[in-house]
Protein backbone atom coordinates (compact mmCIF):
# COMPACT_ATOMS: atom_id res chain seq x y z
CA UNK A 1 0.00 0.00 0.00
CA UNK A 2 1.24 3.45 -0.76
CA UNK A 3 0.88 6.62 1.23
CA UNK A 4 -1.65 9.11 0.00
CA UNK A 5 -0.07 12.49 -0.06
CA UNK A 6 -1.43 15.97 -0.42
CA UNK A 7 0.69 17.11 -3.37
CA UNK A 8 1.42 20.35 -1.51
CA UNK A 9 5.07 20.64 -0.50
CA UNK A 10 6.80 22.72 2.12
CA UNK A 11 10.54 23.41 2.41
CA UNK A 12 12.19 21.54 5.26
CA UNK A 13 15.85 21.94 4.33
CA UNK A 14 17.40 24.82 2.44
CA UNK A 15 19.94 24.24 -0.33
CA UNK A 16 22.87 25.05 1.93
CA UNK A 17 21.68 22.62 4.62
CA UNK A 18 21.41 19.85 2.03
CA UNK A 19 24.83 20.76 0.66
CA UNK A 20 26.34 20.52 4.16
CA UNK A 21 24.52 17.22 4.81
CA UNK A 22 25.82 15.62 1.63
CA UNK A 23 29.32 17.03 2.10
CA UNK A 24 29.37 15.46 5.56
CA UNK A 25 27.95 12.20 4.18
CA UNK A 26 30.40 11.85 1.30
CA UNK A 27 33.41 12.94 3.36
CA UNK A 28 32.52 10.50 6.16
CA UNK A 29 32.20 7.61 3.71
CA UNK A 30 35.62 8.47 2.23
CA UNK A 31 37.06 8.85 5.75
CA UNK A 32 35.72 5.47 6.85
CA UNK A 33 37.00 3.67 3.74
CA UNK A 34 40.43 5.28 3.81
CA UNK A 35 40.62 5.04 7.60
CA UNK A 36 40.05 1.29 7.47
CA UNK A 37 42.80 1.27 4.84
CA UNK A 38 45.15 2.73 7.46
CA UNK A 39 44.35 -0.08 9.91
CA UNK A 40 45.74 -1.86 7.63
CA UNK A 41 43.16 -4.12 6.02
CA UNK A 42 43.02 -4.01 2.25
CA UNK A 43 46.25 -5.86 1.47
CA UNK A 44 45.54 -8.55 4.05
CA UNK A 45 41.98 -9.12 2.82
CA UNK A 46 43.02 -8.72 -0.82
CA UNK A 47 40.66 -5.82 -1.45
CA UNK A 48 43.48 -4.31 -3.53
CA UNK A 49 43.11 -7.20 -5.94
CA UNK A 50 39.60 -6.09 -6.87
CA UNK A 51 39.60 -4.27 -10.20
CA UNK A 52 39.72 -0.50 -9.66
CA UNK A 53 40.79 -0.79 -6.02
CA UNK A 54 44.49 -1.46 -6.51
CA UNK A 55 45.20 1.90 -4.85
CA UNK A 56 43.37 0.90 -1.65
CA UNK A 57 46.45 -0.70 -0.04
CA UNK A 58 48.68 2.26 -0.89
CA UNK A 59 49.02 4.08 2.43
CA UNK A 60 50.14 7.32 0.81
CA UNK A 61 47.06 7.46 -1.43
CA UNK A 62 44.60 6.53 1.32
CA UNK A 63 46.19 8.95 3.82
CA UNK A 64 46.07 11.81 1.29
CA UNK A 65 42.39 11.06 0.60
CA UNK A 66 41.79 10.83 4.35
CA UNK A 67 43.31 14.28 4.85
CA UNK A 68 41.31 15.82 1.98
CA UNK A 69 38.03 14.30 3.18
CA UNK A 70 38.83 15.42 6.75
CA UNK A 71 39.33 18.96 5.47
CA UNK A 72 35.90 18.80 3.80
CA UNK A 73 34.28 17.40 6.96
CA UNK A 74 35.85 20.06 9.19
CA UNK A 75 34.81 22.79 6.75
CA UNK A 76 31.22 21.54 6.64
CA UNK A 77 31.10 21.12 10.43
CA UNK A 78 32.43 24.63 11.04
CA UNK A 79 29.92 26.07 8.59
CA UNK A 80 27.10 24.15 10.29
CA UNK A 81 28.08 25.24 13.82
CA UNK A 82 28.67 28.89 12.91
CA UNK A 83 25.60 29.24 10.71
CA UNK A 84 23.09 27.68 13.09
CA UNK A 85 24.88 28.96 16.19
CA UNK A 86 24.68 32.56 15.03
CA UNK A 87 21.07 32.25 14.00
CA UNK A 88 20.19 30.42 17.22
CA UNK A 89 18.66 27.55 15.27
CA UNK A 90 18.80 24.83 17.86
CA UNK A 91 15.74 22.77 16.92
CA UNK A 92 17.91 19.70 16.28
CA UNK A 93 19.36 19.73 19.78
CA UNK A 94 17.90 17.21 22.23
CA UNK A 95 15.20 18.49 24.56
CA UNK A 96 14.02 17.37 27.98
CA UNK A 97 11.79 14.32 27.62
CA UNK A 98 13.20 13.25 24.22
CA UNK A 99 14.07 9.76 25.42
CA UNK A 100 10.50 9.13 26.58
CA UNK A 101 9.01 10.75 23.49
CA UNK A 102 11.27 8.73 21.28
CA UNK A 103 10.08 5.55 23.02
CA UNK A 104 6.44 6.61 22.53
CA UNK A 105 6.98 7.28 18.80
CA UNK A 106 8.63 3.90 18.20
CA UNK A 107 5.97 2.17 20.32
CA UNK A 108 3.23 3.89 18.29
CA UNK A 109 4.86 2.80 15.02
CA UNK A 110 5.13 -0.80 16.18
CA UNK A 111 1.66 -1.00 17.75
CA UNK A 112 -0.05 1.11 15.06
CA UNK A 113 -1.01 3.55 17.79
CA UNK A 114 -1.08 7.32 17.97
CA UNK A 115 2.27 9.13 17.90
CA UNK A 116 2.78 12.18 20.11
CA UNK A 117 2.82 15.41 18.04
CA UNK A 118 6.27 16.37 16.79
CA UNK A 119 8.16 19.53 15.98
CA UNK A 120 10.19 19.91 12.78
CA UNK A 121 12.37 17.06 13.97
CA UNK A 122 11.28 13.88 15.72
CA UNK A 123 12.60 13.23 19.22
CA UNK A 124 14.73 10.34 17.98
CA UNK A 125 16.18 12.56 15.25
CA UNK A 126 17.32 15.01 17.90
CA UNK A 127 18.90 12.20 19.92
CA UNK A 128 20.53 10.71 16.83
CA UNK A 129 21.87 14.16 15.90
CA UNK A 130 23.46 14.59 19.33
CA UNK A 131 25.00 11.11 19.10
CA UNK A 132 26.47 11.68 15.66
CA UNK A 133 27.66 15.22 16.46
CA UNK A 134 29.42 14.02 19.60
CA UNK A 135 31.25 11.30 17.68
CA UNK A 136 32.09 13.51 14.71
CA UNK A 137 33.46 16.11 17.14
CA UNK A 138 35.58 13.43 18.82
CA UNK A 139 36.97 12.17 15.51
CA UNK A 140 37.74 15.73 14.39
CA UNK A 141 39.50 16.74 17.62
CA UNK A 142 41.50 13.51 17.80
CA UNK A 143 42.09 13.64 14.04
CA UNK A 144 43.59 17.13 14.30
CA UNK A 145 45.93 15.86 17.03
CA UNK A 146 46.85 12.90 14.82
CA UNK A 147 47.69 15.22 11.90
CA UNK A 148 49.77 17.47 14.16
CA UNK A 149 51.68 14.57 15.70
CA UNK A 150 52.92 13.58 12.24
CA UNK A 151 54.64 16.95 11.90
CA UNK A 152 58.26 16.98 13.11
CA UNK A 153 57.70 20.27 14.95
CA UNK A 154 55.02 18.86 17.27
CA UNK A 155 55.69 16.74 20.31
CA UNK A 156 52.95 14.99 22.28
CA UNK A 157 53.15 12.67 25.23
CA UNK A 158 52.81 8.96 24.44
CA UNK A 159 49.82 8.66 26.82
CA UNK A 160 47.93 11.39 25.03
CA UNK A 161 48.71 9.83 21.65
CA UNK A 162 47.53 6.41 22.83
CA UNK A 163 44.17 7.76 24.05
CA UNK A 164 43.83 9.94 20.96
CA UNK A 165 44.20 6.83 18.79
CA UNK A 166 41.77 4.81 20.90
CA UNK A 167 39.12 7.56 20.94
CA UNK A 168 39.56 8.17 17.18
CA UNK A 169 39.03 4.47 16.43
CA UNK A 170 36.14 4.04 18.90
CA UNK A 171 34.33 7.18 17.72
CA UNK A 172 34.70 5.98 14.12
CA UNK A 173 32.93 2.73 14.99
CA UNK A 174 30.24 4.72 16.80
CA UNK A 175 29.75 6.76 13.61
CA UNK A 176 29.43 3.57 11.57
CA UNK A 177 26.84 2.37 14.09
CA UNK A 178 25.09 5.77 13.88
CA UNK A 179 24.96 5.63 10.08
CA UNK A 180 23.51 2.11 10.23
CA UNK A 181 20.83 3.31 12.68
CA UNK A 182 20.20 6.44 10.56
CA UNK A 183 19.63 4.35 7.44
CA UNK A 184 17.84 1.65 9.44
CA UNK A 185 15.22 4.23 10.46
CA UNK A 186 13.92 4.16 6.91
CA UNK A 187 12.88 0.55 7.33
CA UNK A 188 9.86 2.08 9.05
CA UNK A 189 7.49 3.35 6.38
CA UNK A 190 6.44 6.34 8.48
CA UNK A 191 9.94 7.77 8.26
CA UNK A 192 10.25 7.41 4.50
CA UNK A 193 8.17 10.56 3.99
CA UNK A 194 11.16 12.50 5.30
CA UNK A 195 13.51 11.14 2.63
CA UNK A 196 12.58 13.51 -0.25
CA UNK A 197 13.54 16.57 1.81
CA UNK A 198 17.16 15.47 1.87
CA UNK A 199 17.18 15.56 -1.94
CA UNK A 200 14.63 18.19 -2.99
CA UNK A 201 14.48 20.06 0.32
CA UNK A 202 10.70 19.64 0.48
CA UNK A 203 8.27 17.42 2.37
CA UNK A 204 4.60 16.82 1.89
CA UNK A 205 2.52 19.36 3.79
CA UNK A 206 -0.17 16.78 4.54
CA UNK A 207 2.47 14.60 6.15
CA UNK A 208 3.71 17.58 8.18
CA UNK A 209 0.16 18.31 9.36
CA UNK A 210 -0.33 14.67 10.27
CA UNK A 211 2.95 13.90 12.04
CA UNK A 212 4.77 17.17 12.76
CA UNK A 213 1.71 19.07 13.93
CA UNK A 214 3.69 21.29 16.30
CA UNK A 215 5.87 22.47 13.41
CA UNK A 216 2.76 22.76 11.22
CA UNK A 217 1.15 25.13 13.74
CA UNK A 218 4.40 27.08 13.98
CA UNK A 219 4.45 27.49 10.18
CA UNK A 220 0.91 28.87 10.26
CA UNK A 221 1.90 31.23 13.08
CA UNK A 222 4.91 32.41 11.07
CA UNK A 223 2.58 32.87 8.08
CA UNK A 224 4.74 30.55 6.02
CA UNK A 225 1.61 28.64 5.00
CA UNK A 226 -1.86 29.90 4.33
CA UNK A 227 -4.29 28.62 7.06
CA UNK A 228 -7.13 28.18 4.55
CA UNK A 229 -4.91 26.19 2.19
CA UNK A 230 -3.59 24.23 5.16
CA UNK A 231 -7.11 23.18 6.09
CA UNK A 232 -7.52 21.49 2.74
CA UNK A 233 -4.43 19.32 2.84
CA UNK A 234 -4.72 15.87 4.31
CA UNK A 235 -2.54 12.85 4.73
CA UNK A 236 -3.89 9.35 5.02
CA UNK A 237 -1.30 6.75 5.67
CA UNK A 238 -1.51 3.03 5.06
CA UNK A 239 -2.56 2.55 8.64
CA UNK B 1 16.54 39.97 12.54
CA UNK B 2 17.19 42.87 10.21
CA UNK B 3 17.92 45.32 13.03
CA UNK B 4 20.64 43.28 14.73
CA UNK B 5 23.34 45.47 16.17
CA UNK B 6 27.00 45.14 15.39
CA UNK B 7 27.65 44.36 19.06
CA UNK B 8 25.12 41.47 19.00
CA UNK B 9 26.63 40.19 15.76
CA UNK B 10 30.10 40.17 17.27
CA UNK B 11 28.87 38.59 20.53
CA UNK B 12 27.22 35.70 18.73
CA UNK B 13 30.23 35.45 16.47
CA UNK B 14 32.60 35.01 19.38
CA UNK B 15 30.36 32.38 21.01
CA UNK B 16 29.98 30.35 17.83
CA UNK B 17 33.60 30.86 16.91
CA UNK B 18 34.83 29.58 20.26
CA UNK B 19 32.76 26.42 19.87
CA UNK B 20 33.73 25.83 16.27
CA UNK B 21 37.31 27.00 16.62
CA UNK B 22 37.96 24.54 19.42
CA UNK B 23 38.36 21.92 16.75
CA UNK B 24 41.37 23.73 15.38
CA UNK B 25 42.86 25.33 18.46
CA UNK B 26 42.02 22.88 21.27
CA UNK B 27 44.76 20.48 20.33
CA UNK B 28 47.40 23.07 20.99
CA UNK B 29 46.50 23.24 24.66
CA UNK B 30 47.09 19.56 25.18
CA UNK B 31 50.49 19.47 23.52
CA UNK B 32 53.03 18.38 26.07
CA UNK B 33 56.47 19.79 26.36
CA UNK B 34 59.13 17.13 26.53
CA UNK B 35 61.19 16.82 29.65
CA UNK B 36 64.80 17.82 29.45
CA UNK B 37 66.32 14.48 28.43
CA UNK B 38 68.96 14.65 25.75
CA UNK B 39 68.32 12.44 22.69
CA UNK B 40 70.97 9.79 22.18
CA UNK B 41 72.53 8.42 19.03
CA UNK B 42 75.15 6.08 17.64
CA UNK B 43 78.00 6.52 15.19
CA UNK B 44 79.08 3.44 13.28
CA UNK B 45 82.50 3.76 11.68
CA UNK B 46 82.65 1.40 8.70
CA UNK B 47 86.40 2.02 8.38
CA UNK B 48 86.83 0.34 11.77
CA UNK B 49 84.24 -2.47 11.78
CA UNK B 50 85.76 -5.69 10.45
CA UNK B 51 82.67 -7.81 11.08
CA UNK B 52 84.59 -9.59 13.88
CA UNK B 53 86.79 -11.38 11.40
CA UNK B 54 87.30 -15.01 12.34
CA UNK B 55 84.18 -15.18 14.50
CA UNK B 56 81.20 -17.14 13.26
CA UNK B 57 78.83 -14.49 14.64
CA UNK B 58 79.93 -10.85 15.11
CA UNK B 59 80.09 -9.75 18.75
CA UNK B 60 77.41 -7.05 18.39
CA UNK B 61 74.98 -9.63 16.99
CA UNK B 62 75.72 -12.14 19.76
CA UNK B 63 75.42 -9.47 22.46
CA UNK B 64 72.10 -8.29 21.05
CA UNK B 65 70.74 -11.85 20.97
CA UNK B 66 71.88 -12.60 24.52
CA UNK B 67 70.51 -9.33 25.86
CA UNK B 68 67.09 -9.76 24.23
CA UNK B 69 66.68 -13.55 24.30
CA UNK B 70 64.10 -13.40 27.07
CA UNK B 71 61.95 -11.12 24.90
CA UNK B 72 62.04 -13.25 21.76
CA UNK B 73 58.62 -14.53 20.62
CA UNK B 74 57.29 -17.83 21.85
CA UNK B 75 54.52 -18.59 19.35
CA UNK B 76 51.74 -21.08 19.89
CA UNK B 77 52.04 -24.41 18.15
CA UNK B 78 49.26 -24.12 15.59
CA UNK B 79 49.69 -20.78 13.87
CA UNK B 80 46.81 -19.91 11.56
CA UNK B 81 47.42 -18.47 8.09
CA UNK B 82 46.63 -14.83 7.40
CA UNK B 83 43.12 -15.57 6.11
CA UNK B 84 42.09 -15.28 3.28
CA UNK B 85 45.74 -15.64 2.27
CA UNK B 86 47.45 -18.97 2.55
CA UNK B 87 50.60 -17.77 4.23
CA UNK B 88 51.99 -16.54 7.52
CA UNK B 89 55.27 -15.10 8.76
CA UNK B 90 56.81 -17.68 11.03
CA UNK B 91 60.51 -17.44 11.84
CA UNK B 92 60.38 -19.77 14.83
CA UNK B 93 62.16 -22.55 12.93
CA UNK B 94 64.94 -20.13 11.91
CA UNK B 95 65.91 -18.86 15.33
CA UNK B 96 69.59 -19.46 14.61
CA UNK B 97 69.66 -17.18 11.56
CA UNK B 98 72.12 -14.34 12.27
CA UNK B 99 72.80 -12.90 8.82
CA UNK B 100 69.54 -11.00 8.49
CA UNK B 101 66.96 -9.24 10.66
CA UNK B 102 64.29 -11.55 12.04
CA UNK B 103 62.04 -11.53 15.13
CA UNK B 104 64.89 -13.54 16.74
CA UNK B 105 67.76 -11.43 15.44
CA UNK B 106 67.50 -7.67 15.87
CA UNK B 107 71.00 -6.83 14.67
CA UNK B 108 72.80 -8.26 11.65
CA UNK B 109 76.08 -7.45 9.92
CA UNK B 110 75.95 -7.20 6.14
CA UNK B 111 79.25 -7.98 4.45
CA UNK B 112 80.07 -6.77 0.97
CA UNK B 113 83.07 -6.02 -1.27
CA UNK B 114 82.92 -2.76 -3.23
CA UNK B 115 85.37 -1.23 -5.68
CA UNK B 116 85.84 2.50 -5.43
CA UNK B 117 88.46 4.67 -7.16
CA UNK B 118 90.52 1.66 -8.12
CA UNK B 119 90.55 0.12 -4.68
CA UNK B 120 88.52 -2.77 -3.29
CA UNK B 121 86.91 -2.26 0.10
CA UNK B 122 85.59 -5.01 2.33
CA UNK B 123 82.69 -3.42 4.17
CA UNK B 124 80.96 -4.84 7.23
CA UNK B 125 77.78 -2.97 8.05
CA UNK B 126 75.98 -3.55 11.36
CA UNK B 127 72.26 -3.08 10.67
CA UNK B 128 69.31 -2.55 12.95
CA UNK B 129 66.64 0.11 13.56
CA UNK B 130 67.96 3.59 12.70
CA UNK B 131 65.80 5.25 15.43
CA UNK B 132 64.56 8.08 13.24
CA UNK B 133 63.91 11.53 14.64
CA UNK B 134 60.35 11.68 13.28
CA UNK B 135 59.72 7.96 12.75
CA UNK B 136 56.81 7.21 10.40
CA UNK B 137 56.59 3.68 11.83
CA UNK B 138 55.65 5.02 15.27
CA UNK B 139 53.61 7.93 13.97
CA UNK B 140 51.31 5.90 11.76
CA UNK B 141 50.82 2.81 13.91
CA UNK B 142 47.01 2.51 13.96
CA UNK B 143 47.03 1.31 17.57
CA UNK B 144 49.82 3.53 18.92
CA UNK B 145 51.82 0.41 19.71
CA UNK B 146 55.05 2.12 18.71
CA UNK B 147 56.34 5.08 20.61
CA UNK B 148 59.42 7.28 20.82
CA UNK B 149 61.09 7.58 24.20
CA UNK B 150 62.49 10.86 25.45
CA UNK B 151 65.93 9.47 24.64
CA UNK B 152 64.84 9.10 21.01
CA UNK B 153 64.58 5.30 20.94
CA UNK B 154 61.71 3.91 18.87
CA UNK B 155 60.11 1.04 20.79
CA UNK B 156 57.33 -1.45 20.08
CA UNK B 157 54.88 -2.55 22.77
CA UNK B 158 54.47 -6.32 22.25
CA UNK B 159 51.39 -6.28 24.50
CA UNK B 160 49.31 -4.15 22.11
CA UNK B 161 50.93 -4.80 18.71
CA UNK B 162 48.59 -6.69 16.36
CA UNK B 163 51.24 -7.32 13.71
CA UNK B 164 49.65 -5.44 10.82
CA UNK B 165 53.21 -4.67 9.65
CA UNK B 166 52.31 -1.16 8.55
CA UNK B 167 55.44 0.03 10.41
CA UNK B 168 57.57 -2.18 8.17
CA UNK B 169 55.78 -0.97 5.04
CA UNK B 170 56.47 2.70 5.83
CA UNK B 171 60.06 2.10 7.00
CA UNK B 172 62.48 2.85 4.12
CA UNK B 173 64.58 -0.08 5.32
CA UNK B 174 61.73 -2.47 6.21
CA UNK B 175 63.33 -3.08 9.60
CA UNK B 176 60.57 -4.39 11.92
CA UNK B 177 60.23 -8.18 11.62
CA UNK B 178 56.92 -9.98 12.12
CA UNK B 179 56.32 -13.20 14.01
CA UNK B 180 52.91 -14.86 13.72
CA UNK B 181 51.24 -16.92 16.45
CA UNK B 182 52.14 -14.57 19.27
CA UNK B 183 50.58 -11.50 20.86
CA UNK B 184 47.17 -10.14 21.72
CA UNK B 185 45.56 -11.16 18.40
CA UNK B 186 45.85 -14.83 19.44
CA UNK B 187 43.38 -14.04 22.24
CA UNK B 188 40.95 -12.34 19.85
CA UNK B 189 40.07 -13.85 16.47
CA UNK B 190 43.39 -15.19 15.12
CA UNK B 191 41.71 -17.14 12.32
CA UNK B 192 40.46 -13.99 10.64
CA UNK B 193 42.34 -10.96 12.02
CA UNK B 194 45.78 -9.95 13.29
CA UNK B 195 49.22 -10.99 12.16
CA UNK B 196 51.43 -11.36 15.21
CA UNK B 197 53.89 -8.97 16.81
CA UNK B 198 56.60 -6.81 15.24
CA UNK B 199 60.12 -7.03 16.67
CA UNK B 200 63.17 -4.82 16.29
CA UNK B 201 66.02 -3.14 18.15
CA UNK B 202 64.91 -0.80 20.95
CA UNK B 203 68.41 0.64 21.44
CA UNK B 204 68.55 -1.30 24.73
CA UNK B 205 66.42 1.46 26.20
CA UNK B 206 66.34 -0.22 29.62
CA UNK B 207 70.15 -0.03 29.75
CA UNK B 208 70.24 3.50 28.34
CA UNK B 209 67.79 4.70 31.00
CA UNK B 210 70.19 3.33 33.60
CA UNK B 211 73.06 5.30 32.07
CA UNK B 212 74.57 2.23 30.35
CA UNK B 213 75.47 1.75 26.71
CA UNK B 214 73.47 -0.50 24.36
CA UNK B 215 74.71 -4.11 24.39
CA UNK B 216 76.05 -3.94 20.81
CA UNK B 217 78.12 -0.83 21.61
CA UNK B 218 79.60 -2.39 24.71
CA UNK B 219 80.37 -5.68 22.93
CA UNK B 220 82.17 -4.22 19.91
CA UNK B 221 85.84 -5.24 20.28
CA UNK B 222 87.02 -2.55 17.86
CA UNK B 223 85.03 0.35 19.23
CA UNK B 224 83.42 0.77 15.81
CA UNK B 225 80.06 1.67 17.34
CA UNK B 226 80.11 4.85 19.41
CA UNK B 227 77.28 5.92 21.67
CA UNK B 228 76.43 9.31 23.16
CA UNK B 229 74.21 12.31 22.65
CA UNK B 230 72.79 12.54 19.15
CA UNK B 231 74.42 15.90 18.49
CA UNK B 232 77.77 14.64 19.69
CA UNK B 233 77.54 11.50 17.52
CA UNK B 234 76.60 13.53 14.46
CA UNK B 235 79.57 15.83 14.99
CA UNK B 236 81.85 12.85 15.48
CA UNK B 237 80.58 11.26 12.28
CA UNK B 238 80.98 14.50 10.31
CA UNK B 239 84.53 14.93 11.56
CA UNK B 240 85.41 11.36 10.70
CA UNK B 241 83.89 11.70 7.22
CA UNK B 242 85.93 14.87 6.67
CA UNK B 243 89.06 13.22 7.99
CA UNK B 244 88.92 10.28 5.57
CA UNK B 245 87.27 12.13 2.68
CA UNK B 246 84.38 9.73 3.15
CA UNK B 247 80.63 9.74 3.23
CA UNK B 248 77.95 9.94 5.89
CA UNK B 249 74.63 8.12 6.07
CA UNK B 250 71.65 8.57 8.41
CA UNK B 251 71.76 12.33 8.99
CA UNK B 252 69.26 13.20 6.27
CA UNK B 253 67.61 9.89 5.45
CA UNK B 254 63.93 9.50 6.39
CA UNK B 255 63.96 13.05 7.75
CA UNK B 256 67.01 12.37 9.93
CA UNK B 257 67.89 9.43 12.16
CA UNK B 258 69.91 8.79 15.33
CA UNK B 259 72.29 6.36 13.65
CA UNK B 260 75.18 7.71 11.59
CA UNK B 261 77.38 5.58 9.36
CA UNK B 262 80.65 6.80 7.92
CA UNK B 263 82.16 5.00 4.95
CA UNK B 264 85.08 5.54 2.55
CA UNK B 265 82.74 4.38 -0.25
CA UNK B 266 79.70 6.36 -1.47
CA UNK B 267 76.50 4.94 -0.05
CA UNK B 268 74.96 4.81 -3.53
CA UNK B 269 77.49 2.05 -4.30
CA UNK B 270 76.78 0.32 -0.99
CA UNK B 271 73.03 0.43 -1.64
CA UNK B 272 73.51 -1.01 -5.10
CA UNK B 273 75.74 -3.81 -3.75
CA UNK B 274 73.26 -4.67 -0.99
CA UNK B 275 70.40 -4.82 -3.49
CA UNK B 276 72.39 -7.26 -5.61
CA UNK B 277 73.13 -9.33 -2.51
CA UNK B 278 69.49 -9.39 -1.56
CA UNK B 279 68.60 -10.91 -4.91
CA UNK B 280 70.93 -13.80 -4.10
CA UNK B 281 69.16 -14.53 -0.77
CA UNK B 282 67.08 -17.74 -0.55
CA UNK B 283 63.87 -15.66 -0.57
CA UNK B 284 64.73 -12.28 -2.19
CA UNK B 285 61.30 -10.79 -1.50
CA UNK B 286 61.44 -11.48 2.24
CA UNK B 287 62.12 -8.48 4.49
CA UNK B 288 65.09 -8.28 6.87
CA UNK B 289 67.86 -7.51 4.42
CA UNK B 290 67.81 -3.70 4.21
CA UNK B 291 69.45 -1.54 1.57
CA UNK B 292 70.93 1.91 2.11
CA UNK B 293 68.96 4.23 -0.18
CA UNK B 294 70.62 7.65 -0.12
CA UNK B 295 68.55 10.68 0.97
CA UNK B 296 65.45 8.50 1.05
CA UNK B 297 62.39 10.57 1.97
CA UNK B 298 59.90 9.91 4.72
CA UNK B 299 56.45 8.42 4.23
CA UNK B 300 55.21 11.45 6.16
CA UNK B 301 56.65 14.02 3.72
CA UNK B 302 53.59 14.02 1.44
CA UNK B 303 50.84 14.12 4.12
CA UNK B 304 52.77 16.70 6.14
CA UNK B 305 53.08 18.85 3.03
CA UNK B 306 49.33 18.60 2.61
CA UNK B 307 48.56 19.42 6.26
CA UNK B 308 48.96 23.19 5.89
CA UNK B 309 46.91 23.18 2.70
CA UNK B 310 44.16 21.40 4.63
CA UNK B 311 43.54 24.58 6.60
CA UNK B 312 42.49 26.54 3.52
CA UNK B 313 39.03 24.96 3.14
CA UNK B 314 38.00 25.27 6.84
CA UNK B 315 39.14 28.91 6.97
CA UNK B 316 37.23 29.67 3.76
CA UNK B 317 34.24 27.86 5.24
CA UNK B 318 34.31 30.04 8.38
CA UNK B 319 34.28 33.20 6.25
CA UNK B 320 31.53 31.84 3.97
CA UNK B 321 29.38 30.92 6.98
CA UNK B 322 29.96 34.32 8.57
CA UNK B 323 28.99 36.09 5.34
CA UNK B 324 25.84 33.98 4.93
CA UNK B 325 24.83 34.60 8.53
CA UNK B 326 25.36 38.34 8.16
CA UNK B 327 23.19 38.40 5.03
CA UNK B 328 20.52 36.33 6.76
CA UNK B 329 20.51 38.52 9.84
CA UNK B 330 20.16 41.59 7.67
CA UNK B 331 17.09 39.91 6.20
CA UNK B 332 18.52 39.53 2.72
CA UNK B 333 18.47 35.74 2.72
CA UNK B 334 15.96 33.37 4.30
CA UNK B 335 17.41 31.14 6.96
CA UNK B 336 16.59 27.46 7.29
CA UNK B 337 14.51 27.96 10.41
Amino acid sequence: MTNKVSNVKIERHSGIVRFIHWTVTISIFILIFTGIGQMPMYKRYMVDQIMGLTWSSNYTVTLMLHYLAASALISASLYHVIFHGFLKEFNLLPQRGDLKESYLIIKAILTKGQEPPSHKYLAEQRLAYAFIVLNIALTIITGVIKVLKNLPSWEFGNGLLYWTTMVHNAATFMIIFGIAAHLGAFIMKENRNLLPSMFTGKVDLGYVKHRHSLWFNELIKQKKINPQAADKVSFSSYR
Amino acid sequence: MADISRREFLKRGVLSGVTAGFVLSGAEKVAEASENVEPVGTFIDLTVCDGCKGQEVPSCVSACRTKNESRFPVPEKDIPNYWPQKKKEDWSDKKGLTTRLTPYNWTAVQKTKIEHEGREYQLNIPRRCMHCVNPPCAKVCPFSSQTVTKEGAVVINPETCLGGAKCRDVCPWGIPARQAGVGIYMKMAPDIAGGGVMYKCDLCIDRVKKGQKPACVEACPKGAIKFGSRDEMLKMAQNRARQIGGYIYGDKENGGTSTFYVSPVPFEKIDSALKKQKQKQPNPEAPGYPGMPVKVGSFLDTPNGLATGMLVAPIASVFAAGYKVYKTMKGEVDSDK
